[in-house]
């Protein structure tokens, strides 16, 4: 077994769930492009407004947005599963310099993208 | 031809109910956006289909899975008007798509199959931007061309990796014929859009009066629900290269 695949990121329970801040991780994807970094995260029962963005620190951006209803792991067919959430939190690596100044955003089909430029 | 074309490493398809002869096979593995998972789930669910049989195979993760507390394989066959669904609630391993496709063209032509139907996804970079997905096809010979009744544009030129590819080369050598349905998706998210477009293109195909006014009026709960499914087909997918896909066409065919 490689060193990386001993090294588990997300938790035991599945879902990417935290359940002290009753939030999941949401599927997302980087693509890298010359002059910009194209940042998608798919947002189901989420509405535009709720949409929160932040650069906690130079590398890394963070997506914050709430559903629009209490959604129970049991409202997604796991009876077994005890656990709700009411948001999407996700801190995502940049791997390149970006200014989040210049970001510009998108929400449609409730997919959020983001366009980032390159500094370099 | 090589042995990679005919063996099935102890690839078991287990039959538990009746499965007719001379049906139309619909497949729905996961791949790009889930769309055959999705879209072949509906049809079991629109259609009732009744659980037919399993399949299973040493390389497949050592696993069940529950529904209505009952303990099932995660890759089944389901049947009922003349159609056969065949679904895989894991993600397939790359290791297993060649006795895989060896074993259900093997077993396809055993029950005298008159089409494999496959679905799958087509990812495409503005996918927020279109409002009703296109539906291409691959074809396992020319002459199928009418069947697809206007349903969808002919996939000329390109790469298809995983099993459909695979299946659409094997029906190729064993003269099954095959179509492919690749539908424009997201790559990466769940996609039940796609599926409904998909299914409005088997409609046409075969026929049928499969309802997908459900699937799209539940699309956000089935992006939910299938977020740790389509996580885990993602990782597979970058494994065995699918983005190949994405490749301009070689230049001599």
């Amino acid at each position: 077994m490689s060193t990386e695949s001993r090294v588990n990121t997300s938790p035991p329970h599945g879902s990417g769930w935290n359940a002290a801040a009753s939030a999941i991780q949401p599927l997302y994807n980087l693509f890298v492009a010359a002059e910009e970094v194209v940042l998608t995260v798919d947002l189901p029962y989420v509405n535009q407004k709720s949409v929160k963005l932040k650069l906690p620190t130079k590398d890394s951006i963070e997506v914050y947005a709430e559903t629009t209803k209490r959604i129970t792991f049991h409202d997604l067919g796991a009876n077994h599963r005890h656990g709700e959430f009411t948001s999407y939190h996700a801190i995502i690596r940049m791997p390149v310099p970006v200014d989040e100044k210049r970001a510009t955003r998108k929400f449609k089909r409730g997919l959020l993208e983001v366009h980032l430029p390159r500094t370099r | 031809m090589s042995a990679n074309l005919s063996g099935n490493d102890g690839l078991r398809i287990v039959e538990t109910g009746s499965v007719p002869k001379g049906a139309v096979v619909i497949n729905g593995l996961p791949d790009v956006g889930l769309v055959g998972l999705l879209a072949a789930s509906h049809i079991i669910s629109d259609l009732k289909l009744r659980e037919v049989g399993a399949i299973e195979s040493d390389l497949l993760p050592p696993m069940i899975v529950l529904h209505g507390g009952e303990p099932k394989a995660p890759f089944r066959i389901f049947s009922g008007t003349g159609l056969v669904v065949v679904i895989s609630e894991t993600v397939i391993p790359g290791s297993l798509i060649r006795p895989l496709v060896n074993g259900l063209v093997d077993w396809a032509r055993d029950k005298n199959v008159r089409l494999m139907l496959s679905l799958g996804g087509m990812a495409v970079a503005n996918r927020q931007d279109i409002d009703v997905p296109k539906v291409f096809a691959a074809l396992s010979a020319k002459e199928l061309e009418p069947r697809l009744n206007g349903a969808a544009e002919i996939l000329e030129e390109g790469y298809i990796v995983g099993a459909y590819g695979l299946l659409l080369r094997k029906c190729v050598a064993t003269g099954l014929p095959a179509i492919t349905l690749l539908t424009q998706s997201y790559y990466n998210y769940p996609d039940p859009e796609a599926a409904g477009a998909a299914l409005t293109a088997v409609n046409k195909i075969l026929d049928l009066k499969i309802d997908v006014s459900e699937l799209l009026k539940r699309g956000e709960e089935i992006r939910l629900r299938s977020k740790d499914m389509m996580h885990r087909t993602h990782e597979e997918m970058n494994k065995m290269n699918k983005s190949h896909e994405y490749d301009l066409p070689p230049l001599y065919g």
